[in-house]
This record gives C-alpha cells, structure tokens and sequence, in this order.
C-alpha cells in the first residue's frame, strides 16, 4: 500500500512555489501536505494532494519538470515513542528513509526505495497504512 | 511522403546529383592547380583596376609577378568590412557601373552599408555555386521551391532564387511573411522544398501544427537554411516535425553572397567549400599567421574570379576548420565547420578564450537538458567567476537530490572538460530563459574595473 506524491523541481526564487500552487487552486486541488527542501539554487517540492494525476496533469501542462512517485504513508497513534518506533522498524529491516515529513501530525510520508520491504517491517506493529483513496478522502476526523 | 534526414550510411550517394562533378570530385593536385592560375589573373586585375588595392600592395611592396605559388597569398594585404565602408559606394568596383548587371547591399547596423555588384560573369559564378548548394540537399530539376526569404537588396533572396533556376527547378517566389499563406501554398502547388530562416521554418511548423496541418503527409522534403546562424538542436527539431531534410550554407555579401560553402547529406553541420571560385585560409584572429590544416580559426577568403569587386584576403572574424579529406558524397572540395562563432564573440575568462558555441555544443549534447543556456560573467570576488545557467528538461527530473546533485556534477565536469575552466553550473525550471536565436543574449558579462 502506497500513496502517490508529486515532486516539482523549483528554483529558489521569489513566488516560484506560489506559481506551482496557483494551478492547483484554479483545479480544485487540495493539498493535503507538502515538503519542501532546498540547495541555495533550487529545491524539490513533494505535494501528497486528494487528485494527484489531476496535478501532474496540471503542472505538466504548465511546463514543469514533475515527477510521480510513491512513498509510504503511515497514520501513527497520537501517542509517545510512535515516530520513534516507525523509525525503528526502519532501521531494523536495514530500509533507508530518504527523507520523511508529515501531513498532519499524525500522517507521515516516508519515502523508501522498497515500499513492499517497508510496509512488511511494519506489519507486526498495531499502525495503519494509508493509501490514495483515504488521502482523497481527508480529513478523516478519526485521525485528528 | 517527406524524408527525415536518414544517417549517412543509409544514403547511396551513387543516386544523388552533383552539379559540377569535374570540379567537385576532381583531384586535389587539380583543384589547386586551378586555383593558382586563377589567383594570378585575379591579383594582376585587381591590381591594375582598383587604386585601393594597388596602394596597400605598393605600402608592402608586392607586385602581382611576386605570387608564384598558393602560399604567396600571405604576402597580399587583409581586407576588413571597414575597407568597403570608407569606400562607399562604388570605391573598391573594378568595372564601369555599366558593366554591374545587379547591385545588393547588406543592412548597415551601423553607419553606412556595403554595396557590391555583381557583372553578368559575376552573377554567372554565384548561380552556380548555389546550384551545387542545392544539388547537395538534393535539389533537381523537379523540385517546387518555394521562398521564405525576402527579396530586396539582402542577398540571400535572389542568390538562392537563381540558382534554383539554373538546376531547372521551379520557383515560387512567396517571398517573406504571411505564414498561413506559406502553408496554404505548400498545400496547393505540391511545394517540395522550403527556402528559409531556420527560426522562420520553426514558425511555419508551428503555426501549420496549430492549424492541424498533417506535416508528414504534405509533399515537402527539403529544407534550404541560411540567413541567420542555425542552433545545432533546432535543425534536428525541424526535420523531425516537418518531416524534412535540412541543410545549410555559408556566404558573405563582402564576398558574393550565399554560396561560399554548402552543407552535403554525409557529414551534419560540414560545408563544402567552392574552391575553384575562393581561396579559403584559416589563420589566428591574433596575429593573421596560418594555423596547421583542421586547427580552428578564423577563416579568410580570396574571391577567385570576382569581376565587380574584387576583394583579397577577406577577414570575416568567422572561426572554422577546414579538412580536405575526401567527403563520403564523392566531392573532394574541402570542408569547412559550419561557422558556428565569431572571432568577435570570444571572452577571456580568467585569461582562457571561451566561446559560447563551446558551451551550446555540450549542452547540446546532453538529454536531460533544454538546449537553452546563459552564461553569466562576474567579478564580484575579485576574480572572474563563469555561472551557467541551464534548464532541467521537463522529463528528466527525479525528485533525488542526490540524483540531481550528481547530475549537476555530470554537467560541470563535461563543461570543464570542454572550456578549460570550472563554471558554476545552475539548474533552472524549463522554459525559464528567454528563447532567442542571435548570440547576444546568451552572455551577460558583468564584470567591472
Ligand atoms: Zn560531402
């Protein structure tokens, strides 16, 4: 189980992000959470959004180097030492997370080269995986 | 159905036409011979004729019995465009004005223009030359060609229009501008070749793109360019969207016009030079002295038999090499690099010459870029610092910064490689640089003091 992200290659210059997310508000999109990282001369941004072909589409369209890809998303319990054992998990089964963020403070994007590795180191614990279709139907009031 | 441009190796070159195959494909011992009988009669005429010349030979203290041999050229006066200019405008004409059968002039973007004119054997030569031009795209008597040159006094419009005359081949004389014209035209008289600017041809695909005008099917086949320098990608672009073969020559008003050197099928961006009408030498734009065969430089034109204005030793700050290998075309014309910088378009970077083809060629020839860049020059921290600027493509982005830092590395070192010295390379988002066509504005050089 995955969900599908959007990475945007951006330059780091003034109202470059705000081009990206004026397409998505013209489409309807909503953004459900999003990183943003920099070198000094350009940065990556990664959007999980609730119609994310819709917003490839779009950014496409629009001329910008865009990717797809998939990246875990865990719904942790609101409660201490839960990153931490994600993490663990992780770092047991020898899976690097290339980078990670979170939604919302429960939601954490982890991205991984092995989604299915990933997803079996975690399996024992009591988490919950998410896919496109509950990221589609946020907020999930259970959640927060 | 059109051609798209096929690799040399899958062309027979047995069927395509060579307009003057006894010159072409002659002997270099040959080609030489002609060419220093010609020199001779050339310096003796233009000596007796024309007071300008015959002053700087008599300042050097060279007579026209004083060339014996090809080499002996070095020992004539340079001619710059500024000669043509104090001049103006009948100065340097070597004939009565009565004997001038055409007159052209290029655009004077500063001060006055140059004028030349042309003797009905002078008109003979340039039609000729640019019959082999055409015949090396594979123009014959057949062809449709239709003009998206201006006519008027530039060039290019009536050298291409006559020699296409002189192969048989029937002119349309459309003439500039009007782009939904051009295409109806092509639709309607089967037009199979297409005279133009390279960024003008891009416009006309385009705009027939947008009208859903179905490229492959129409009857064009061949794309004559000239009259602006033609980016290496942007050829290669048109051939695969109009489904047309392209090529493109080499010429000087200063000289005759278009028609010096054209480009044949088997070696891309090479132009075989009409050697039995110029001398060609390649020298250092510093010192004027030769450089070794196939060593750039900047190329440097005697007119062989110029009847309106003979011209010696033409610089045209123009930087090439030239092979006189055997071509696989059959021609043993010497090839010439189409000219892709001026000698005047040379920075020194931290005392090393950098010319901006040198950065286009690489970033050409590399996928995962637009081929788009700008070359910014500071010396904000006392010492010169070059920064490229590129565009990602929109494909090859890969949402690793480890990837794209690697990839940034990758460009860096092969324009190390290239340049001599280590740029700044920056990632841009695609379609971020302004897209234009002449050199300018790919160099911002602001260093001061
Ligand atoms: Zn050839």
């Amino acid at each position: 189980m995955s969900v599908s992200q959007i990475s945007v290659f951006v330059e780091s210059k003034p109202g470059h992000l705000g081009n990206v997310l004026e397409g998505f508000e013209a489409k309807g999109l909503s953004v459900r959470g999003f990183s943003a990282a920099d070198t000094g001369g350009y940065g990556i941004v990664r959007f999980v959004v609730d119609k994310p072909e819709e917003a490839l589409a779009d950014l496409r369209e629009r001329g910008f180097a865009v990717r797809l890809t998939k990246v875990l998303c865990v719904k942790l319990h609101d409660r201490p030492g839960e990153l931490a054992s994600v993490l663990n998990a992780m770092a047991e089964a020898k899976i690097n997370v290339v980078y990670c963020y979170s939604l919302v403070s429960t939601y954490v994007v982890l991205a991984v080269n092995d989604i299915a590795a990933a997803e079996a180191a975690l399996a024992s614990g009591t988490l919950e995986l998410v896919d496109d279709a509950e990221i589609a139907a946020f907020p999930c009031e259970k959640a927060l | 159905m059109g051609t798209p441009m096929p690799s040399p190796d899958k062309i027979d070159f047995s069927t395509l036409p060579i307009y003057k195959p006894d010159v072409e494909c002659t002997s270099r011992e040959r080609i030489r011979a002609i060419q220093l009988a010609k020199l001779i009669d050339q310096v003796n005429y233009t000596y007796d004729r024309v007071s300008w010349y015959r002053d700087r030979m008599d300042e050097l203290h060279v007579r026209p019995s004083d060339i014996k041999t090809l080499d002996d050229v070095r020992k004539l006066p340079f001619t710059d465009k500024s000669a043509l200019r104090e001049t103006f405008p009948f100065g340097l004409f070597a004939t009565s004005l009565d004997e001038i059968v055409e007159m052209h002039a290029s655009s004077g973007t500063t001060g006055k223009p140059i004028v030349v004119g042309y003797t009905k054997e002078d008109m003979d030569v340039w039609s000729e030359c640019i019959a082999r031009l055409a015949q090396m795209a594979g123009v014959t008597a057949g062809d449709r060609v239709q003009m998206a040159f201006g006519y008027g006094m530039f060039t290019g419009g009536f050298g291409l229009h006559y020699g296409i005359l002189r192969i048989g081949g029937m002119m349309i004389p459309a003439g500039a501008g009007n782009t939904e014209r051009h295409i109806q035209m092509i639709n309607d008289y089967g037009t199979t070749v297409l005279i133009a600017t390279p960024s003008y041809a891009m416009h006309i695909c385009e705009v027939g793109e947008k009208l859903g005008f179905d490229w492959a099917a129409s009857s064009l086949q061949i794309g004559l360019f000239g009259g602006e320098p033609c980016p290496p990608g942007l050829k290669a672009e048109i051939e695969a969207r109009m489904h047309i073969t392209c090529t493109d020559n080499y010429g000087l008003t200063e000289v005759m016009g278009p028609g010096v050197s054209g480009e044949c099928l088997a070696h891309r961006d090479q132009q075989h030079i009409a050697e039995d009408h110029f001398l060609w030498e390649v020298v250092d734009p510093d010192t004027g002295e030769p450089v070794p065969e196939g060593e750039m430089g900047e190329l440097v034109l005697t007119p062989l038999d110029k009847r309106g204005i003979p011209v010696l030793r033409y610089r045209t700050h123009d930087l090439t090499r030239v092979t006189t290998e055997p071509c696989e075309c059959g021609r043993t014309l010497a090839r010439m690099d189409k000219v892709r910088s001026r000698s005047d378009d040379m920075l020194i970077i931290r005392g090393t010459n950098v010319f901006p083809s040198q950065v286009e060629d690489v970033i050409a020839s590399i996928p995962r870029l637009a081929p788009q860049y700008r070359m910014i020059i500071d010396n904000e921290s006392g010492l010169d610092r070059l920064t490229i600027e590129v565009e990602i493509h929109p494909d090859a982005f890969s949402d690793s910064f480890e990837d794209m830092n690697q990839f940034t590395q990758e460009v860096t070192a092969k324009l190390q490689s290239v340049l001599l010295l280590r740029p700044v390379v920056r990632l841009l988002e695609p379609n971020s640089l302004e897209r234009t066509l002449g050199k300018a504005k790919h160099v911002d050089d602001r260093r001061r003091g």
